[in-house]
């Protein structure tokens, strides 16, 4: 095990942690609930990191992405039901991200949304096109660092920590209203979703095989999902903290995206702000590069065409083409004038309930001997597995009654 | 620029009119003002760029009148409230507007409490 | 597992991608073709491989979309060229020799082939 290559690779893996929705959904839930909803991010990420090292060991032994064994393991049928239905939470998604950058740019420098959406979509297609996988990868994930300066805010501001370590317990806050309980009802199977998204696993799991692994980086796998996620994690629970402590009590319920950079600037002024929204910026563009190529694998995975960005974009013309297609498709979406706040909305709701389809597929591979040999899930991988399966699927029940119930987490 | 979705505004469509159906909106409108009166508040302070200010004084300004084309009862005590806040100017003082706010948010907790 | 040895359910082979003697992916095992008949043995004779190969799996309005989206081709491979079966079909030779580069060479005319790293 490369320790340079392991420490890039916990490193780009908390740069590229948070995403549109992420941020939107850790900011409200502080501003809402206070700390009472910590514990669902850190019970989420568990969740990810568990799916995470899972289909990374199955791309490494089986060499095979889980995309291409979903469709041996379900059938065409419900392999393209699948792939349907992840392709319209992946493209909303991307949507919201490209939305999201274009926002960033705006508050960075003005120019004008709409221009920006065009201009940035047009510069991170170039970046994909001319930059082979590995630089993809580790520009936007080390660029995303920037997101520390929330970490830092909350260590400037002295926040009470018993109280934030208090919300690591599993809890339902005291005294809440029928509709606040419905609402904090809502934000639990938001965040489940915001964390566990889709395109993660099938971009964490194409870019292991883009990354050549095998066998004996089964532990680098392991290790890269565990401290990556579990240290990126700590930065959506900064911003969640932050909006507990800066904006619950100012009324504040941010409606805006950019309400979050607030966070860095009320302690740092105008340099916290700047490396707030730089952090913002490559976070979440790196989150629009993930779902556009998590797409493009798994359409080209799911009919057997030559994928793979550490191919030369012409020698992989149709997953090429395929790339380009859906950010021209998400950019349509954004030109159209929908707000990024209804794209992130759609985004979290449509992901959630593909989520059990997702994630089921992925676990009996993992489960059978067959493909995994001696990397076949252990007693705890398997036991973990199947609950988190109950969890996703749970809360993909309960989102649609809670998301109508609740006008999207308004009322 | 900024629109709400027309499928959200269908669900809702659903719902009965008048304040229980505005209470969304009138949280919206008190979120909006805070977050302006957070914003300016900072501004005078020197803690932001001047380009993140006026960015967000847009789309804040945008988001109040979205949501108050969006209320049911545009003639009521809050449809008011709401449009005296977007008649403050961009860079109105912080009190001036937490006192809108102020008064939405009484607004909206005995809405909710009824 | 190798071409020669029982294969107890077509559904192993079903659906699995297809490696060619390049490590090259040309098309997944989309449906398979036997040699015999009702009241004879049956034999593996060819995959088939393409999207038209759906047609007799999908629905008529999931086979609009696919043809849509993924043309209506169908290559044979015949039995004799795959070399071995894991968690994919290893083929003994390279995909042109079986047509199955087609649809990416047309796919390819679209694309420049500068600037990339």
């Amino acid at each position: 095990m490369n320790p340079l290559e392991l420490t890039l690779g916990i490193m780009t893996a908390v740069g590229g942690f948070v995403d549109i929705s992420e941020l939107v959904f850790a900011a409200k839930a502080g501003s809402k609930f206070g700390y009472a909803l910590i514990w669902v991010f850190a019970l989420s990420t568990i969740g990810i990191i568990v799916f995470s090292e899972m289909c990374g060991r199955v791309a490494a032994t089986a060499k095979q992405p889980v995309f291409s064994l979903m469709r041996h393991r379900l059938g065409l049928k419900l392999g393209l039901a699948t792939l349907a239905a992840s392709f319209v939470a992946n493209l909303i998604t991307c949507a919201a991200e490209l939305g999201g950058v274009a926002l960033v740019i705006n508050y960075l420098t003005g120019a004008p949304y709409m221009l920006m959406a065009v201009v940035l979509t047009l510069l991170i297609v170039l970046s994909i096109w001319v930059l082979p996988f590995q630089w993809i990868e580790r520009t936007y994930g080390l660029l995303g660092l920037f997101m520390i300066t929330f970490a830092a805010a909350l260590v400037a501001i002295h926040p009470p920590w018993g109280h934030i370590a208090g919300g690591f317990v599993p809890q339902v806050p005291h005294g809440l209203s029928k509709k606040e309980l419905l609402t904090f009802g809502y934000f639990v199977v938001a965040i489940v979703s915001a964390v566990m998204f889709p395109y993660e696993v099938y971009f964490y799991s194409s870019g292991g095989i883009e990354e050549g692994w095998g066998p004996k980086d089964v532990l680098t796998n392991r290790l890269t999902a565990l401290i990556g996620m579990g240290l990126g994690s700590t930065l959506a629970i900064s911003i969640l903290a932050n909006s507990a402590q800066m904006f619950e009590p100012a009324n504040v319920d941010p409606a805006i995206p950019g309400s979050a950079a607030l966070q860095a600037a009320i302690p740092f002024g105008k340099w916290g702000l700047i490396l707030a929204l730089m952090g913002m910026f490559f976070a979440v563009a790196g989150a629009a590069v993930e779902t556009c190529l998590a797409n493009a694998y798994s359409i080209a995975q799911f009919f057997g065409w030559v994928w793979g960005r550490h191919k030369k974009p012409w020698e992989a013309p149709r997953f090429t083409i395929t790339w380009i297609a859906i950010f021209a498709i998400a950019l349509a979406i954004v030109l159209t004038g929908i707000d990024v706040m209804t794209l992130v909305e759609f985004a979290i709701l449509f992901s959630i309930l593909v989520l059990p389809l997702t994630y089921l597929p992925l676990l009996l591979l993992a489960n059978d001997r067959k493909y995994m040999r001696e990397y076949v899930n252990g007693a705890l991988a398997k036991a973990l597995g199947w609950f988190y399966f109950a969890v996703i699927t749970l809360a993909a029940l309960a989102a649609l009654p809670l998301y109508l119930l609740t006008s999207g987490g308004n009322g | 620029m900024l629109r709400r979705s027309p499928l959200i505004l269908l669900l809702l469509a659903g719902c009965s009119k008048g304040p229980e159906a505005d209470l969304q909106y009138i949280g919206q409108a008190r979120s909006l003002g805070a977050e302006w009166a957070l914003v300016n508040e900072q501004a005078n302070k020197g803690q932001l760029t001047a380009t993140y200010v006026h960015s967000m004084r847009q789309w804040l300004r945008d988001g109040l009148t979205t949501t108050a084309s969006s209320l049911t009862q545009p003639d009521s005590r809050y449809g008011a409230e709401i449009c005296t806040l977007l008649a403050e100017p961009d860079d109105a003082a912080p009190d001036e507007l937490r006192v809108h706010v102020g008064r939405l948010k009484q607004i909206e907790d005995s809405l909710e409490s009824a | 597992m190798r071409p020669d040895s029982p294969i107890k359910l077509v559904s192993e082979l079903l659906d699995l991608p297809l490696l060619d003697v390049e490590g090259d992916y040309c098309g997944v095992v989309d449906d398979v073709e036997f040699k015999g008949g009702p009241g004879k043995e049956l034999e593996l004779k060819a995959l088939l491989v393409g999207p038209g190969a759906y047609r007799t799996r999908l629905p008529r309005w999931g086979m609009w979309f696919v043809t849509k989206l993924a043309g209506d081709r169908v290559a044979r491979v015949p039995i004799d060229k795959v070399r071995s079966v894991s968690s994919a079909v290893h083929l003994e030779c390279a995909a042109r020799d079986l047509g199955l580069h087609k649809s990416e060479a047309a796919a390819a005319k679209w694309l420049p082939r500068w600037g990339a790293l």
